[in-house]
């Protein structure tokens, strides 16, 4: 147990630090040069030769690139002063950089904006589970009713239509054409500043979409597993027991069901932990997708940048997590 | 659909209506087997689902190859003379009324209405955004295929090292999300490119490439598995006694056996980037110059114009909508007409 934690741990590591050299190398070599969206923003697009030389040269464009990924580990590690033009910026650590647009450093903004991103996330999950397993438990106990049926070939329907539009829709209709008055004002409001009525209304919309659209899936994996776990023999044994319907779905049946949507479950919060920009963009929430869609229309390099290795990072402790629970519960993983 | 398809055709065809058939000829019939392929078409013919998504994707790849000509038949383009002409500026740029909905009736020089503030007609857009989308994702589609399959090829069939370290490549792309990269590398070619006098055109590539590059793991996944396990089957190991170089090896005895999981991680695919693409132009990353459904879908939310002329906005979305989930009901029915065992 103790060396498949640590195997997978080191294998962790080594993505997370091929992850950050992509990520910065893709910033390094792919625009024409780092400095331009800073050089743009700061001489209102009159950005000249020498003017662009000067950035490139306090943002330490012109030293080797190794010299530089030194530097932004460092910096991520124990903070670091960045120069831009003539000004100093002070970068505690972990230091992901200075913004081009607020020059203010980028991790301060990312741990404001990590709330919102996490509410959506934890409420749009548990309402994952909170459809998914019991509509799949449903369905997999009337197997092959005409419910059943109609049940599996509707949210197959649902899950084949882009899950956007599904939001986009569920948005414009409620919040705009019909303002349905709880419903009327999406986005996310700290639950310290206006009370958790306010921060419920304002992201309900959004879990909604969300749980609906994801606990199809849900559905159809607890429907399969269930299915699966009610004929096997140790549930025969069981009815042949006496025991009551009740204690033969939920106790045996489910139990041993739940180990592969646990595993989904995991992969599927870590993604909506990484940000989830569509529901972000649509219902007008302030999280980390948002931000970093600001970001890329603003030319914002370092932001960009930061969102990347701050999703990429979160993915992989959240599959991480997924392996060991899952060898916890599954001791034939760690076996193989 | 799973009554029916599950009977007899599997026993080569033996006709369920003997008294039509002319004897010599039933008998000529009964001894022809049928190969897998045309077993699962034949499946996939009988599933009415499956026909009706056929004919919709068939109307939309219609509409892509012919946009041109479908759009010189109404008279319509892509160019607009002068948007004031079409548009009316004073009540918030909405179309003229005699120039269709929302405020007048359709009209036949624009079948479809013409859009708020531009005065573009939307057939021609509707039209060429169709082509855009579909050009994009079956192009992703292809190279993502190709690249999943040779990996997922070798990965499966030269095992040990390569195997170890081609899978943590899989594990390693598939850590990063699409969305995440997408949107990370948009900055950077738009950065790159945006003075160049063919942006649009260096923005589709980009997004091939992108969608490409994030695609080919599921691919190669599949395809990995099964090799391992055709690896070690009679023909493969008597083609290595003959002496037959690896590479004939995985071409000509592997790949013909990976036909139905190489159809069905296409079946997976082409939805998926259909749904990216515009995703992506909604959110203003994909393509931004140049036409696109996911382009005018973002143009329509403006709540101004989703108020007053909802039309605009369903006119793309129900193509996206029908197109996208034809694509998966279809994907669906010819995963279960090549593998009869998946059947609920």
């Amino acid at each position: 147990m103790f060396a498949y934690v640590v195997k997978r741990l080191i294998s962790g590591v080594l993505v997370v630090t091929l992850v950050s050299m992509a990520i910065f190398l893709l910033f390094w070599f792919g625009p024409s040069s780092p400095a331009q969206p800073i050089c743009d923003r700061e001489t209102s697009n009159r950005c000249t030769q020498t003017k662009l030389a000067l950035y490139e040269k306090t943002l330490g464009y012109d030293n080797p690139v190794y010299e530089e990924y030194g530097k932004y580990v460092k910096g991520i590690f124990v903070g670091r002063t960045l120069t831009i033009a003539s000004n100093d910026y002070e970068c505690g650590a972990p230091c992901l950089g200075v913004s081009f647009r607020t020059k203010q450093p980028v991790k301060e903004e990312l741990v404001s904006r990590i709330p919102a991103t996490f509410s959506i996330a934890i409420g749009g999950a548990f309402l994952y589970l909170l459809f998914g397993v019991p509509i799949g438990v449903a369905a997999a106990k009337r197997r092959g009713t005409v419910a059943d049926k109609a049940l599996v070939s509707s949210f197959l329907f649902i899950s084949s239509i882009p899950y956007y539009l599904f939001a986009l829709l569920t948005w414009l209709y409620l919040t705009i054409t019909f303002e349905v008055p709880f419903f009327s004002d999406t986005g996310y409001f700290p639950i310290t500043e206006v009370g958790p009525f306010k921060w419920f209304s304002g992201l309900f919309l959004a879990w909604v979409a969300l749980g609906i659209f994801g606990c199809t899936q849900y559905t159809r994996f607890t429907r399969g597993a269930m299915v699966e776990a009610l004929s096997e023999d140790y549930i025969r044994t069981a009815k042949a027991k006496g025991l009551p319907t009740r204690t033969i779905v939920y106790k045996h049946g489910l139990r041993a069901a739940l180990v592969p949507v646990v595993t989904i479950f995991g992969i599927d919060f870590g993604t909506l932990l990484a940000g989830t920009i569509f529901t972000e963009r649509i219902f007008e929430i302030q999280g980390i997708g948002w931000w970093s869609l600001e970001a890329v229309q603003g030319r914002d390099l370092p932001v960009v940048q930061a969102t990347a290795l701050f999703s990429a990072v979160v993915l992989i402790i959240s599959n991480l997590l997924v392996d060991v629970v899952y060898s916890v519960l599954d001791p034939r993983v760690r076996l193989s | 659909m799973s009554a029916e398809t599950a009977g007899p055709e599997t026993l080569g065809s033996l006709s369920t209506e003997p008294e039509h058939q002319d004897p010599n000829s039933q008998q000529a019939k009964e001894i022809s087997g049928k190969s897998p392929m045309r077993i699962a078409l034949g499946r996939l013919a009988r599933d009415k689902i499956a026909v009706i998504c056929a004919i919709v994707v068939l109307f939309f790849i219609f509409c892509a190859v012919f946009a041109g000509p479908i759009s010189s038949v109404f008279g319509v383009s892509l160019e607009t003379p002068l948007a004031s002409e079409r548009v009316d500026g004073l009540n918030k740029g909405l179309p003229l009324p005699e120039m269709g909905p929302p405020n007048g009736a359709f009209t036949m020089e624009h079948p479809m209405g013409v859009a708020p503030r531009t005065g573009e007609d939307n057939l021609a857009y509707w039209l060429y955004g169709c082509r855009v989308s579909l050009l994009i994702a079956t192009t992703a589609t292809i190279f993502a295929s190709v690249v999943g399959v040779i990996i997922g090829l070798l990965a499966g069939f030269l095992g040990g090292a390569v195997d170890k370290m081609l899978s943590f490549f899989i594990d390693m792309f598939l850590t990063v999300p699409f969305l995440l990269a997408a949107l990370t590398l948009a900055p950077i070619i738009n950065d790159r490119f945006n003075t160049a006098d063919n942006y649009g055109t260096i923005q589709k590539i980009a997004l091939v490439v992108v969608l490409s590059i994030f695609g080919w793991m599921g691919t190669a996944r599949l395809i990995r598995g099964e090799v391992i396990t055709l690896r070690e089957r009679e023909f493969v190991q008597a083609a290595r006694v003959m002496g037959m170089p690896t590479s004939r090896i995985l071409f000509k005895e592997l790949l013909p056996n990976l036909a139905a999981p190489i159809i069905i991680s296409v079946s997976l695919m082409l939805p998926t980037f259909v749904a990216l693409e515009a995703g992506l132009a909604f959110l203003g990353i994909g393509v931004t110059d140049g036409v696109s459904w996911g382009q005018t879908i973002l143009k329509a939310t403006n709540l101004t114009f989703f108020r007053e002329y909802p039309q605009y906005l369903w006119q793309p979305l129900l193509g996206i909508v029908a197109l996208v989930l034809s694509l998966n009901l279809l994907g669906d029915a010819v995963r279960d007409a090549l593998d009869p065992k998946t059947r609920r």
